[in-house]
């Protein structure tokens, strides 16, 4: 397989604190890649860089084949990277259709005097990518609320969205940041379910930061872990459960998280 | 109970109006719209063509502060700018209507790129900061630049007319400023049902976000600040021709207060708040002129605009704290009642 996503020696620094050091690896096209690690590991972080919400210190970002490290933070939907945030970064007084809508913005062409006028081009736009909208909005199960405004839903609903107005951006690659956390055990089945969806019948490369190890394990076809802010390790769920530097510095954290988090 | 509406394309999803009673009312409306100064006195259809005229301007306004969340004390400001071109091109350089008024909504614009680019990094206070001395900025620019502005002794405008129709009386403006008014609320609720309103809404609900779904977050900004002065110099230019005259008090900073208390009254990001909160805070205040002046001895001496900063700070402090969603989300909340009655939820 080739690869899509490759990330070479990124650093972040804030101030005097390194959140990322040297952190290196691949992502290959059409996989399911899990970045797992303690907490304040630094996975936020290398999304943020990733994605470009955050400026790497140093190092390259190279998305199929393009170094997109230096790129305008806008321009990266267009590119074929749509994101969640970790902490739900949804429009919450839009409705759902609205928010996925958004999502559809770089595919969309209509200038300020086309809003304006609302003439027939834009129409046709409109119709057209609202068509679009609602497969997504059928594909995830949520057609029942598809007008209410995103702040009025559940969490896990709200997750829902956030995902869908990734999916909106048609992207190659989805990093999604923490989707199943807060979730219970049937929601998370549920996301599971999707993300595999989206690998087999969309093709679509995710890269995923997650603390249920029960997911990342089932669903993963290789993982890297940072602790820290460094990578310790990088391979196959089988590889991974297996190295000695993971059990050593993060499933002896997993336990405590485990115990926290109930 | 009435029940849903089931949209059957993709087309009547987009469309402004999502049933029947929604068009008859509209109807209604537009009948009415177009009946009204026959009936009406003189001087009631005038107090309707300035409510008319600060709608267009206050729609403007929501869509930058509401919509985009970005606050601005500059409506005086660009009220005051399209104003005054209004003013100077059609008395000095007798140029028609037709001209004068869209040229103060796009001098306005130009001018709000110009307070837009200094104002991308500013958010909350230090935007209003910056907005409130723009407006400031203009008065002084106003008054030093006599050779073009006539300085403090002001501008009397032509008589509007339009294609050689003249429109002396108030009855006859209210036609041209109900036709503005009509583009303009179309234009706003156009934009928002586009791509660009959706940016806008982006914006102020979550701007990194917004910038992760490739809206170029700086550039809807300006466009915000452009479109929304835009507005707010035709309204300016409007101004103009309704007074057949212009001077720096006709653009005192409490306008923007004035402005600002109006969207917050009908609740921000909607464009029918922002005609609703015209029409309820310019209608308490002419209500108020009226009691005042029938009171005749201290109380009518009052100064009405001291009164009013008072009243409009008072609203904006009462609506924030009791209904943050304005009348508009009051409206929202009965008719949801209403429809699904005896149901709840
Ligand atoms: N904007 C910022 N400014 C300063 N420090 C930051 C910033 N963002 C993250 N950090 C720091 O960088 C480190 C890594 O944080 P990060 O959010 O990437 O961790 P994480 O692995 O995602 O953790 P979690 O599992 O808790 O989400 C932490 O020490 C954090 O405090
Ligand atoms: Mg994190």
């Amino acid at each position: 397989m080739s690869v899509l996503l490759e990330v070479d020696k990124l650093v972040k620094k804030f101030g005097g604190v390194t959140a990322v050091n040297n952190v290196s690896f691949p992502v290959l096209k059409g996989e399911i890649f899990s970045l797992i690690g303690p907490n304040g590991a630094g996975k936020t972080t290398m999304f943020n860089m990733i994605s470009r919400v955050l400026p790497a210190t140093s190092g390259t970002i190279t998305l199929d084949g393009q170094d997109i490290t230096r790129i305008a933070p806008h321009k990266i939907a267009a590119l074929g990277m749509g994101r969640t945030f970790q902490n739900l970064a949804v429009f919450k007084h839009a409705s759902v259709v609205d928010n996925m809508l958004v999502g559809r913005h770089s595919h969309m062409k209509t200038s300020v005097l086309g809003g304006l006028a609302f003439g027939p081009t834009t129409r046709a736009a409109e119709r057209a990518h609202r068509k679009r909208v609602e497969e997504i909005i059928d594909f995830l199960e949520i057609q029942h609320v598809r007008d209410v405004p995103v702040g009025a839903l559940a969490y896990g609903l709200q997750k829902r969205v956030e995902l869908g107005r990734a999916l909106a951006t048609e992207p190659k690659l989805l990093l999604l940041d923490e989707m199943v956390s807060g979730m219970n055990a049937e929601e998370t089945e549920d996301i599971a379910r999707f993300i595999l969806d989206l690998k087999e019948e969309l093709e679509i490369t995710v890269m995923m930061i997650e603390h249920d190890m029960g997911i990342v394990t089932d669903i993963s076809d290789h993982i890297a872990v940072m602790n820290f802010g460094e990578r310790i390790a990088y391979g196959t769920p089988a590889e991974i459960r297996a190295d000695p530097h993971v059990i050593e510095a993060y499933l002896g954290h997993k336990i405590e998280e485990d115990t926290e988090a109930v | 109970m009435r029940t849903g509406v089931i949209q059957e394309s993709y087309g009547e999803l987009i469309s402004l109006f999502r049933n029947p009673t929604q068009t008859y009312w509209t109807w209604a409306l537009v009948i009415m719209s177009l009946a009204a100064p026959v009936v009406l006195t003189g001087h009631v259809t005038s107090l309707i063509n300035g409510m008319m005229i600060a709608a267009i301007g206050v729609i403007g306004l929501n869509l930058l502060t509401g919509t985009t969340g970005l606050i601005s004390f500059g409506q005086a400001g660009f009220l005051a700018v399209g104003g005054y071109t209004a003013a100077i091109l059609s008395a000095d350089y007798s140029m028609p209507l037709w001209l004068c008024v869209p040229a103060g909504g796009l001098m306005a614009a130009a001018f709000g790129l110009l307070v837009g680019i200094p104002s991308l990094r500013l958010k909350g206070l230090y935007l209003a900061i910056t907005t409130l001395a723009f407006t400031i900025i203009i008065t002084h620019l106003i008054l030093s630049a006599e050779s073009i502005t006539h300085g403090s002794s002001g501008i009397s405008t032509a008589k509007p007319a339009i294609f050689g129709m003249e429109l002396a009386t108030d009855k006859s403006f209210y036609y041209l400023v109900l036709a503005v008014l009509v583009l303009a609320i179309l234009g706003s609720a156009n934009i928002k049902r586009s791509r660009v309103g959706r940016a806008f809404l982006a914006i102020r609900e979550q701007d990194i976000a917004a910038r992760a779904m490739g809206v170029p977050v700086a550039r809807y900004k300006l466009y915000a600040f452009v479109v929304s002065s835009f507005y707010a110099g035709i309204a300016g230019a409007l101004m103009a021709y309704q007074i057949r005259f212009v001077n720096v008090d006709s653009f005192s900073l409490v306008i923007s207060i004035e402005a600002v208390s109006m969207i917050i009254v009908g609740g921000l990001g909607s464009t029918a708040g922002a005609v609703i909160g015209v029409v309820f805070v310019l209608g308490l205040a002419e209500i108020l002129n009226y009691v005042f002046s029938s009171m005749g001895g201290a109380m009518g001496s009052i100064s009405a605009l001291e009164l009013k900063g008072f009243i409009y700070g008072l609203t904006i402090v009462l609506f924030l704290r009791f209904e943050p969603d304005g009348l508009m989300g009051i409206y929202r909340e009965y008719k949801n009642r209403w429809v699904n009655w005896p149901f709840r939820y």
